[in-house]
């Protein structure tokens, strides 16, 4: 009601979309403002307007390979999902899987990516698996610990209750715990498709011929940092529309939950 | 026992006596930051050290190891190390872009570069190079200039294929057959290859086919340079000495090397590789200079391939004599 008794400019300034588009303009600006004032030299960092420019002129290249870098990237997320979730569960609904798998998981997840990643390459190839196996690596860890924590959460009275109405325990599953435990799972997947991103720029770091940080490493090697930021701009972007898009499925499954409901009343 | 420990106080007091005269006359602190990890080519400034040939000059160094000639220009560049021992092609590319640093000394000057395969494969002129996967390391020194070795011995990029990783990633790549041969250093990786399979290896050097460069050089500062030309000058003397020891006893250069770096490789195929790297210390067109003095002609020849092939500008590029000089050194 507020919103629309008030000026078309207000609305527009304070829709939800155009914030943190608002709050880049302002750190460009500042960036801008602390190289002049403080006569940052360009080979150190470039001027915002110098990378503007790269990624203008170099954008089928940086359109071409972001391309690589998002399937690479795809690919470990949907391996995360795949591995992550049926781990999640036996270590959610069985105390011995825990016991033996869990600790070791941990362990696991504590060695540095790019230490093995190498290995990955000598075993893979030079193809996109190995930059898949690197995301996926990074992407299946938070996965795992918030969907165990959501499982984990679930309310006993709740199953009590359901059990007490001789649900079965498929439909306990299906109408208590996993409805439940979905908010939870959703920000492990929120993570982890970030963190995807990291794992196929790493794998392209180590031994690729395409993609993202193939384009970084020339970039550095040349000095060009205008296109390095340029490549890191893009590669944010994918970053930023995977978790759109995680973000999107999460409101179409569970738009009851709490962290929606408000967004939902504010757009309307 | 109480006799024995009270001539180890006086003997430690006595030290300490005799050495505080030298410690109070302030020495100046400089680090040098290596192109990479610590390998044979390094020895010679560890040797210095042993010796004190830079304590000799009043200055106390401390030498880094780095990651790549790039992270290093930046690196003294910026400040952060004073002295640097960087690819001076590099050096010359981010100079162009405003970086303040200046080559004070070219250590190689014929450029090591070479297309690299075991021996048994028999891959021995760029003709063999036909139908093989070579290892490249996208971005670094030498994947620019192959393509001028490429355009030097009529070969295609359609000829062989070409597979891309890290530094780790080509000598793995190698290794284990995933590729036939890679872009690098014979005292660098070659040594690695042959330390990691015993297996010799047969380097091509772009050197022989009309390609050259020089290589590595010690860069500092514009601005350091200009502050403390004296202390630069210490350094160079001390450095040109060291170079000269080890190029005339490569196995006291190794010995110092592994001393103050046990990890940084074997001793024999280090000594082969400290040999190389002396051999490269000849200038082509001044034979009879001391070590890191280059000659005009050859860094004309440089400014020029760098021009034409490896992304520098010409137009803002200047002038080579902008890049280097000799007037720091003995």
């Amino acid at each position: 009601m507020t919103a629309k008794s008030r000026p078309l400019w207000q609305r527009i300034l304070l829709s939800v979309w155009l914030r943190p588009i608002l709050l880049v303009i302002i750190l460009l600006v500042l960036w801008d403002l602390a190289i002049r004032l403080f006569k940052v030299p360009p080979y150190l960092i470039p001027a915002p307007e110098a990378v503007v420019r790269q990624l203008i002129n170099e954008w089928p290249k940086l359109w071409r390979e972001s391309l690589v870098t998002t399937y690479a990237t795809l690919g470990g997320f949907a391996l995360s999902i795949a591995f992550g979730i049926p781990m999640a569960l036996l270590i959610a609904y069985s105390r011995t899987v825990e016991s033996f798998v869990y600790p070791l998981l941990v362990f696991s997840q504590s060695i540095p990516k790019i230490a093995i990643a190498p290995l990955f390459v000598v075993w893979f190839g030079f193809g996109i698996i190995p930059k898949v196996i690197c995301a996926f690596l990074l992407g299946f860890f938070p996965i795992v610990v918030s969907t165990v924590a959501g499982f984990k959460s679930v309310d006993n009275d709740m199953i009590d209750l359901a059990r007490s109405m001789k649900a079965g325990r498929l439909a306990t599953f299906m109408r208590i715990s996993l409805p439940q435990a979905l908010p939870s799972l959703f920000a492990g997947l929120k993570v982890s498709v970030t963190l995807a991103v990291v794992g196929a720029v790493v794998g392209e770091f180590v031994g690729s011929n395409s993609g993202i940080g193939y384009l970084l490493q020339i970039a550095n090697g040349n000095f060009d940092l205008p296109l390095m930021f340029a490549a890191l701009v893009v590669l944010s972007m994918i970053g930023v529309l995977l978790f759109v898009a995680v973000d999107v499925v999460e409101r179409l499954m569970i738009p009851w939950h709490a962290s929606h409901r408000n967004d939902f009343t504010a757009t309307a | 026992m109480f006799k024995r420990i009270s001539t180890l106080l006086a003997a430690t007091l006595a030290c300490s006596i005799l050495s505080g005269p030298a410690a109070a006359q302030a020495k100046d602190k400089v680090i040098l930051m290596l192109n990479w990890y610590v390998y044979s080519e390094h020895a010679p400034f560890f040797l210095g050290k042993e010796r004190g040939y830079f304590e000799q000059e009043g200055i106390d160094l401390d030498i880094q190891e780095g990651r790549g000639s790039g992270v290093t220009v930046q690196a003294v560049a910026a400040g952060t190390a004073q002295f640097g021992y960087a690819d001076v092609a590099t050096m010359i590319k981010a100079a162009a872009k405003g970086a303040p640093v200046i080559a004070v000394g070219v250590a190689l000057q014929t450029s090591p570069m070479s297309v690299m395969g075991f021996a048994d494969k028999n891959i021995k002129t760029p003709a063999d190079i036909k139908g093989k996967i070579v290892a490249v390391t996208p971005g670094d020194s030498m994947s620019q200039i192959w393509p001028l070795f490429l355009k030097k011995t009529n070969l295609k990029d359609t000829d062989f294929q070409q597979v891309a990783g890290d530094a780790q990633t080509k000598l793995n790549a190698v290794i284990n057959g995933q590729a036939d041969l890679l872009l690098g250093y014979p005292m660098d990786q070659a040594i690695k290859l042959q330390d990691a399979t015993k297996k010799a290896i047969y380097p091509i050097r772009f050197a022989d086919y009309g390609v050259n460069l020089v290589s590595s050089g010690i860069i500092v500062n514009k601005d350091y340079l200009k502050k403390n030309p004296d202390l630069v000058k210490r350094f160079m003397r001390a450095a040109t000495r060291s170079l000269e020891e080890a190029a005339k006893n490569p196995e006291a250069a190794v010995d110092a090397m592994l001393k103050a770096n046990p990890k940084s490789g074997f001793k024999d195929s280090a000594l082969v590789g400290m040999k190389a790297t002396a051999g490269l210390y000849k200038g082509p067109d001044n034979p009879g200079d001391r070590p890191l003095r280059v000659g005009a002609k050859n860094m004309n020849e440089t400014f020029a391939l760098l021009v034409e092939y490896g992304g520098l500008d010409k137009a803002s590029a200047g002038k080579i004599e902008d890049y280097y000089t000799n007037d720091f050194l003995p």
